[in-house]
């Protein structure tokens, strides 16, 4: 029924989750990168969901797992654009580079 | 629990308590309260002391900490050694607080200086009753504490900051050492009990390689409590504080809590060949190097601080060559002409301001007591006969021949003649010929520092005759300790002889040298006499290529070697160490991005390193 | 799931978690009704009135046997208990030190900030007790979302905002790659039970995939160590201590990163203490990697605090060089090592506490977070200078201080089983470190600064008191600490 096998899911999340990471760690604009960390976190739920039908022992856990993550995914990024903004009242800036006045 | 016994320290440190919390109130009248709680503890320490003739140790513990298997204790315990040291301990902090009532008068700080003599007399009691390593080691630290702060304390000269910073962080690297020897020998022995570590040596548990580390690890925390080659350098610097800190702490006390410890460790020590050899060496070579750059300096403190360097080697050397009592008696002498000396110092000090002895002289007539008893002092130091110093500096002149250490015993003797050398050297420059000064109207001190500075002129003169070749009492009184053997070996009729020609050949030279400039003066206004003058003078001046020069270039090789051997091998590390931190600090430049790929950079060194490992990229 | 089955929990073992989230509501609520100009202080009275509730019911229940509810994902024993107790009392004091934070001006929503603190706290119980995977990361991210936002509480401060949003960057990455670690460790076994999936870690088709489960412990290893900053991990701490405001600062440094010791604690060795990787237990394999970063951690943090002028800067690092030390009794692995991490975090939470409440009395005072602000302290205070030096002292881990005995204790148990390298970098970097502790004190002590006197308010001169007495009493008497902890038995945590 099913030709896809489950190392697929996996390369594809890992792949997801690199193409996060890299984006935290690179984009100047702050914006980009929280979406890049939400693409990280997603990559997890792709991981559960695949292990839930296809693992060696599959069970429903996974998804309910995933359904947290979405859940905590989703405030952190609320917390993350609100912090954002206070941010670019003060600064006027969304570049990432520029947030350096702490240093040494 | 026996109340006399851990009321000894505790009185002083009542005393540190009452004088930070009411010394602004107390103002002066700090030091009565300090001197008279001291006294206490010198009366409780006599109780104490003479119970132990003839009585048993006696040794109380309580439970304090159990990790798992292992259960510390604290108390204490009392054997003839630390008997005598209590009394030793108590008894110049008591004279130096008394003494001090007069050198400090007028200083702002008073009370706090009570205070912190406070501190370090409990510390330094509490670390002479330990009956456990742990404890010891705690106290050890805590005495490094206060002499850091009694170091200090005229902490507005930067000088005198970085002489605090640079005692403690010396003794620091000497304390690792002891530190480590401590938790190796717990992994040995599986306790830090002294009674079950000599119990483990003599029964044969450790391993002889064992021994050995242990040994020369607790040897080097004594190096740097001591000032020993090559931890010394902090020992002169320390000069910085005030001249009764000088006294008690850097003569009398704390710097002897090194011999203490090997004396205290003797057993093990006493087990192994190497660790005893390396003490007698180290202590050997530290008493000539340190005599030989006493020669050059200019600085009374300077001079008696090299001084001690050297006599804390005699000590060791002692030790080192199974000279048990030898060592201890030393302490013991030492205590008293080296108080004797700083505070005499002192005096001379607080009266002319300067610390040059080319800027003294002529003091002999203005100051009627302190010359007299500076003199008596450096008698005592010079191994003069009759005084203390000649009966303890022969007992370890024949300790470290009867050990056949040969070599070292010559490098002794020829450190005694360095010794009466410079001890004459200054009296000289500093009490006869013409005063130098700038001060005209000098003045003996008061009656509350003279007073102390009689007691222990007294005792440097009789102190010695507690154990002569006539008398051993104090052979015999330490020989009570159960753990030790004393050796006794057959005294050598020539050796009091050759120290004696030895020692008063240096204060002839001393005087040759330094109070010849009325000699030659004489020669100038009476022509009759040029011709054995002049035959005089060249022979002062043979003598003075010769001797002094040689001597002299070879104390300022040591001194350079000091100065940037040593020294640069603490630079490198310290320099290491801000190099580290500098980078990596710079590294730190509040990019985000940055912080979070070194982070990722870091999981994937760990995840190839895992793979590696684990044969997966093969 | 029915009402009956809801009702026939033994809901009482969770009334400290309730406690906390009560209060935490009404704190919320009545923040919300309150006129505007209205202080807030009391809110934080009625905080602490909850933390010391919630205290009286977990001390009530020590000695209760382990007991499991809600499909066995919250779980009460004694390892949660004695955690929870930590994080109570330093949050209790944490509080104390909030109701007198003036800040700048930008500090009038304290409000948020008092029950901010409590749902943070209520996400760090969580931690501690639960025995599943997803309310572990629940716990973790309530815990971490709080944190966020109490970072950028200043809402007008720039240093507040940058710090915030290194925060939320930092955290987020850390978070998803311990969602990825654990996501592999649920493939593997097919559970997020902590105790189903050490059973399930036994069975062999999970043999062959010891690389996957290797690399999903080192990714939830490299999460776990963003949370309590460890190198190079850690690097985001400085930064975020310094902008954060100093009560804040307090909570992330003791109540924050001792969740993270105690999530570390129980995940790998319920989870992993058992398992077989490729030669041996999976556990010995890795300690050289734990090993490794224990020893940066303790050089970097030690290294590079020696540059720190801005105290709380300082502070930073040495919160992370002490969390090196912390994690040499994990690497070492004796039975010790609940008793000697326990007693670190006690040790620590009452000696960094009190620093920091001295910090923030000073740096309110002088305006100044450089560290020569401490400059003349003894002249101008002299019991605040006295206790900041208890406080330096036992940072530093001189004898008589509780800082001695739990770094003594630590030094020991890694000797103990052989860990020479680690005990020896333990031994330099702690001398590496009395050079800016010193440095602190010969500010305070020998330096001339201001001359007014300074009085600290009473919420200051309690948390002063109560840290110093107790980092002073279980110095000199560390038995009554190590006779409490024998109260609680560990061996509960590996029983299923």
């Amino acid at each position: 029924m099913s030709s896809v096998p489950l190392s697929v899911y996996l390369v594809l999340a890992l792949i997801l989750f690199c193409i996060g990471l890299f984006g935290a760690l690179t984009k100047r604009n702050a914006v980009i990168v929280l979406i890049s960390i939400e693409l990280m976190l997603n990559a997890v739920n792709i991981n559960l969901i695949a292990f839930a039908k296809y693992g060696i022992n599959p069970s429903i856990t996974g998804q309910i797992f995933s359904l947290f993550t979405i859940t905590v995914a989703a405030a952190e990024a609320a917390v993350g654009l609100a912090i954002l903004i206070a941010l670019y009242r003060n600064r006027k800036t969304v570049n990432v580079d520029e947030m350096d006045i702490m240093k040494r | 629990m026996n109340p006399i016994i851990w009321l000894i320290p505790v009185l002083p440190l009542l005393s540190f308590v009452l004088l930070l919390l009411f010394g602004r109130r107390l103002k002066e009248a700090s030091a009565v309260v300090g001197s008279l709680l001291t006294l206490g503890s010198l009366i409780l320490s006599v109780v104490v002391f003479m119970g132990q003739w003839g009585g048993a140790s006696v040794k109380q513990t309580a439970e304090w900490l159990a990790i798992g298997d292992t259960v510390l204790t604290v108390g204490y315990e009392i054997n003839p050694l630390n008997a005598l040291m209590l009394v030793i301990v108590s008894f110049v902090s008591f004279l130096i607080q008394v003494y001090s009532k007069g050198y400090m008068h007028d200083d702002d700080r008073f009370p706090v200086f009570f205070a912190y003599l406070g501190l370090f007399t409990f510390a330094m009691l509490g670390l002479v009753i330990s009956p456990n390593l742990l404890q010891l080691y705690i106290f050890w630290e805590l005495v490094g504490v206060g002499s850091f702060l009694l170091i200090g304390y005229y902490f507005y000269k930067s000088e005198a900051r970085e002489a605090a910073k640079k005692a403690f962080i010396m003794t620091r690297i000497g304390d690792v050492g002891l530190f480590i020897g401590i938790i190796l020998l717990f992994w040995q022995v599986g306790s830090f009990e002294l009674d079950a570590i000599f119990d483990a040596v003599t029964a044969g548990d450790i391993s002889q390689g064992w021994i050995t580390l242990t040994a020369i690890l607790i040897f080097v925390g004594a190096i740097g409590k001591s000032g020993q080659f090559p931890l010394h350098t902090w020992l002169p610097d320390a000069m910085e504080g005030p001249t009764p800190v000088s006294a008690l702490i850097h003569a009398a006390t704390m710097v002897a809590a090194g011999v203490y410890l090997v004396a205290a460790m003797f057993p093990l020590f006493e087990a192994s060949e190497a660790a005893l050899t390396t003490v007698a060496v180290v202590g050997g070579f530290t008493a000539i190097f340190a005599a030989t750059i006493g020669l050059a300096q200019a600085d009374i403190k300077r001079v008696l601080a090299y001084s001690t360097v050297s006599q804390l080697g005699y000590m060791m050397l002692a030790l080192g060559s199974s000279g048990y009592v030898a060592g201890i008696f030393h302490l013991t002498t030492h205590a008293f002409f080296k108080a004797l000396l700083f505070l005499a110092a002192g005096s001379v000090i607080h009266a002319v301001h300067t610390q040059n002895i080319h800027e003294m002289g002529g003091l002999w007539k203005k100051m009627k007591w302190t010359a007299p008893l500076f003199l008596i002092g450096a008698m005592a130091i010079s191994g003069v006969p009759l005084l203390s110093g000649f009966f303890s500096k022969d007992e370890i002149l024949a300790a470290t021949y009867a050990d056949g250490r040969f070599g070292l015993f010559w490098i002794a003797v020829i450190a005694t003649f360095l010794t009466a050398f410079y001890m004459f050297r200054l009296f000289f420059l500093v009490f006869t010929g013409e005063s130098q000064g700038k001060v005209k109207k000098v003045q003996e001190s008061p009656g509350v520092m003279v007073f102390p500075m009689v007691v222990l002129g007294i005792l440097a003169v009789i102190a010695g005759y507690i154990n002569t070749p006539v008398t051993p009492i104090l052979d015999d009184y330490l020989a009570q300790n159960p753990y030790l053997e004393i050796h006794h070996h057959e005294s050598y009729w020539w050796i009091p002889i050759v120290a004696t020609v030895v020692s008063l050949f240096g204060i002839f030279m001393a005087w040759l040298v330094y109070a010849k400039k009325k000699v030659k003066r004489l020669s100038e206004a009476s022509p009759d006499f040029h011709f054995i003058l002049l035959n005089k003078y060249f022979i002062d001046e043979t003598y003075d290529y010769s001797f002094v020069k040689g001597t002299r270039g070879f104390s300022y090789f040591w001194y350079y070697i000091d100065r940037f051997v040593v020294e640069g091998v603490i630079q490198l590390v310290t320099g290491a160490v801000g190099w580290i931190s500098k980078t990596s600090s710079k590294a730190h430049n509040g990019q985000v991005q940055l912080y979070g790929s070194v982070a990722f950079a870091g999981m994937a060194v760990l995840l190839l390193i895992v793979a590696w490992l684990g044969g997966y990229l093969t | 799931m029915t009402l009956e089955k809801l009702l026939s929990y033994d809901w009482g073992i969770m009334a400290p978690e309730f406690t906390i989230l009560i209060v935490a509501t009404l704190l919320s609520l009545m923040d919300l009704f309150m006129p505007n100009k209205t202080s807030r202080k009391p809110l934080a009275l009625l905080g602490i009135a909850g933390v010391i509730i919630a205290i009286v019911f977990s001390v009530l229940q020590i000695g209760t046997e382990p007991t499991s509810i809600l499909f066995d994902t919250y779980r009460f024993d004694a390892f949660a208990l004695a955690f929870k107790l930590l994080f109570l009392v330093a949050t209790g004091l944490i509080l104390l030190l909030a109701i007198d934070y003036e800040g700048e001006r930008e500090w009038e929503f304290r409000g948020e900030f008092f029950y901010l603190l409590l749902t943070a706290l209520l996400g760090a119980m969580m931690m501690a007790s639960s025995a599943d995977l997803i309310t572990l990361f629940v716990g973790l991210e309530l815990l971490s979302i709080s944190s966020y936002i109490l970072a950028g509480i200043r809402k007008n401060n720039l240093h507040s905002n940058e710090a915030a949003f290194k925060y939320v960057v930092n955290g987020g990455i850390a978070t998803a790659i311990t969602l990825f670690g654990m996501s592999y460790i649920y493939g593997l076994t097919g559970s997020t039970n902590l105790y189903e999936i050490s059973e399930a870690l036994t069975n062999p088709a999970v043999e062959q995939n010891a690389f996957l489960l290797v690399m999903a412990f080192v990714m939830l290893l490299v999460g776990l160590a963003f949370k309590i900053a460890a190198a190079p991990f850690h690097m985001w701490a400085p930064d975020v201590y310094q902008g954060s405001a100093t009560p804040v600062t307090a909570f992330l440094s003791v109540v924050s990163k001792s969740a993270g010791f105690a999530l570390i604690l129980k995940m790998f060795l319920i989870t992993f203490l058992s398992v077989q990787g490729w030669h041996n237990a999976i556990i010995l394999e890795l300690q050289p990697y734990i090993a490794v970063i224990a020893g940066v951690t303790m050089v970097v943090g030690n290294v590079v605090a020696l540059r720190q002028r801005n105290i709380k800067r300082m502070f930073a690092y040495s919160s992370i060089a002490h969390a090196g030390y912390v994690l040499v009794p994990f690497v070492s692995l004796s039975l010790l090592v609940f008793k000697m991490t326990w007693f670190y975090l006690l040790a620590y939470l009452l000696m960094n506490i009190g620093a920091f409440a001295v910090i923030q009395f000073v740096t309110e005072k002088e305006r100044s977070e450089d560290f020569t602000a401490f400059s003349g302290l003894y002249k101008r205070a002299p019991w605040v200078a006295v206790m900041m030096a208890v406080f330096i002292l036992s940072l530093a881990g001189l004898p008589f201080t509780a800082g001695f005995i739990g770094k003594f204790g630590i030094f020991m148990s890694s000797l103990g089983t052989g860990h020479y390298v680690l005990a020896s970098v333990m031994i330099a970097t702690t001398v590496i470190s009395y050079v800016y502790y010193f440095n602190i004190l010969v500010q305070i002590f020998f330096r001339k600064g201001e001359v007014d006197r300074l009085l600290p308010s009473i919420g200051l001169l309690i948390v002063m008191i109560i840290c110093g007495a107790g980092t002073i009493f279980f110095g000199i008497y560390p038995g009554a600490a190590y006779d409490f902890f024998q109260e609680f038995d560990m061996n509960e945590l590996f029983i299923k």
